[in-house]
């Protein structure tokens, strides 16, 4: 580890009850296209990360392939 | 009967919504969706509707549900194809479809229905066309009420987005 404090005063904790206003402006800026894109891809990764965990909660314990 | 295999490679929740207006259907854009449109940062994995519930326009819904498929989202295997009495009536029929979730309201929070609504919409353009979308100011109002606790945790992040446009508009 470096000298110091890892979390150096630039690396606030961030409070996770807090709304990400940077994000939210972000957001803002883009087109309605834009925005249904960013919602469509979100939406189809976390379709295909919901599949990947199925599939792999469904192979045989036991198996090579469990983690 | 039909399977489940009809199930979509993923959602594509845009083409559902350009569908809906394509098929000419009367309805207001409600939920995560409508939220995401005016640039709230949520990510919605469905498209809400609330639909005009005259005869002509059960019709259109009701042929449009039948070309993508669509069959009752539940908990167990069963295909289930919509049916018209269902559109007529006052509940939420939550549908499965090849291009992702529809949910079909026919009323949200305090009993309101397409008509009741109509006042507290934006229409934008997309992608050439018109689509009724619930303000956001409305949305946020409606989910201070809600018991839902998905609307409870969105509810921050849709009132910094209302503010943030607030802003931009003054």
């Amino acid at each position: 580890m470096g000298k110091g404090d890892p979390m150096s005063k630039k690396m606030k904790p961030k409070n996770l009850s807090d709304v990400d206003k940077g994000l939210v402006a972000m957001f803002l800026k883009m087109s309605i296209e834009e925005r249904l894109r960013a919602n469509d891809n979100a939406a189809r990764t976390i379709w295909e990360l919901r599949n990947a965990y199925k599939k792999q909660r469904t192979i045989r314990p036991g198996s090579k392939h469990t983690a | 009967m039909p399977t489940k295999s009809k199930e979509p490679s993923g959602p594509d929740l845009s083409t559902l919504l350009e569908g809906l207006i394509e098929a000419d259907i009367k309805f207001i854009l409600v939920g995560g969706l409508a939220a995401v449109i005016q640039g709230a940062p949520v990510t919605t994995m469905d498209v809400d509707i609330v639909h005009s519930q005259s005869p002509e326009n059960i019709s259109k819904l009701f042929v449009f549900l039948k070309s993508m498929g669509a069959f009752y989202r539940r908990m167990d295997d069963r295909v289930i194809e919509p049916n018209r009495e269902d559109l007529e009536g006052k509940g939420h029929a939550l549908f499965a479809t090849r291009l992702g979730p529809l949910d079909v309201l026919a009323v949200i929070e305090e009993g309101k229905a397409y008509n009741d609504l109509l006042e507290h919409t934006i229409k934008i353009e997309f992608r050439g066309h018109a689509v009724r979308v619930l303000g956001l100011k409305t949305l946020v109002q409606l989910k201070q009420m809600s018991k839902d606790l998905k609307d409870k945790q969105r509810l921050p992040v849709l009132k910094e987005t209302l503010r943030q446009l607030n802003d931009y508009e003054m």
